[in-house]
């Protein structure tokens, strides 16, 4: 779940050595928290969230494999 | 990605060479110029040729898209196989395995969110944009025809009740389909209502067209 959203923000970012994922797994549901470059926060997120639904949306496809739940945390 | 390095005379023939060599246009190609002619000292000592390089960009675009996706869907679902199709202006990746349900997610959400990620990040590198169509077993094709017939069923109602008929909230994607199915009725209109996700489209019946068909 982890290196998906670190994958996605990096082809996504300006400057992806400074993208960060960590994850916060619990029983059912985990938080993956992540972080990128001050100027790169409006391309994870996009235009009306955009690329923030599509992220979560694709990350909602892999949790439902596993039969978890996933919640995507954008950090400034 | 393959890419080549050219000597000539000029800058300008190097780069119909590599066009040559390639089969495409100028436009088509990313070129670098690695070293430019120069006379040298009283035209004697230097005769350095020009030298470029040049890569071909459609190449890369798919190529680019091509690893992107593979590499999501490796991380969703491990055992799918990805083919590439290149029609004029777009892309067309269609992902087949033994998994679909889950890559095209309800109302092919999922389908949407990975063709908008994968658009991003190949615009992002290529200067001239291209489209990428991201599909899993024709479910495009499929979806294409369940809202035809879908635009047509509801356009039948509205022409019998002489009611607007709603159609439930659909994606920018879907709903041109069904304006589009519907466009060449002229008994019925269509009209798109609503904000954001919640835009659906009104089919409405043409009363005035319908009166003047029963006087004739």
């Amino acid at each position: 779940m982890k290196e998906l959203i670190e994958y996605i923000a990096k082809v996504l970012v300006d400057n992806p050595d400074d993208v960060s994922v960590t994850e916060l797994e619990g029983k059912q549901t985990s938080v993956i928290e992540l972080r990128v470059a001050k100027e790169d926060l409006g391309k994870v997120i996009g235009k009306q969230g955009r690329t923030a639904r599509a992220m979560r949306t694709i990350l909602g496809a892999a949790s439902t494999k596993l039969k978890k739940r996933s919640v995507l945390e954008i950090l400034e | 990605m393959s890419s080549v390095e050219i000597e000539a005379k000029t800058t300008q023939e190097a780069i119909k060479k590599a066009c040559k060599h390639f089969n495409l246009n100028e436009e088509e190609l990313n070129i670098e110029v690695l070293e430019t002619r120069s006379a040298g000292i009283f035209g004697l000592a230097g005769n350095k040729k020009a030298k470029i390089r040049a890569t071909p960009k459609k190449d890369s675009d798919i190529a680019l898209a091509q690893e992107i996706l593979t590499k999501i869907i490796s991380l969703i679902s491990p055992d799918a196989k990805i083919s590439v199709e290149k029609k004029v202006d777009d892309i067309v990746l269609n992902i087949g395995g033994n998994n679909p349900g889950i890559l095209i997610g309800p109302k092919g959400k999922t389908l949407e969110a990975l063709e908008f990620i994968i658009n991003k990040a190949v615009n992002k590198a290529s200067e001239k944009r291209v489209r990428i169509i991201v599909d899993v077993e024709n479910y495009r094709q499929r979806r294409q025809e369940f809202l035809e017939r879908l635009a047509f069923r509801m356009g039948e109602k509205a022409k019998k009740t002489r009611k607007t008929v709603t159609i439930d909230p659909m994606s920018p994607h879907d709903r041109r389909i069904v304006h589009l199915t519907l466009k060449g009725d002229c008994q019925l209109q269509t009209k798109s209502n609503g904000e954001g996700f919640f835009k659906s489209v009104f089919i409405i019946p043409n009363k005035k067209k319908i009166d003047k068909n029963k006087n004739d």
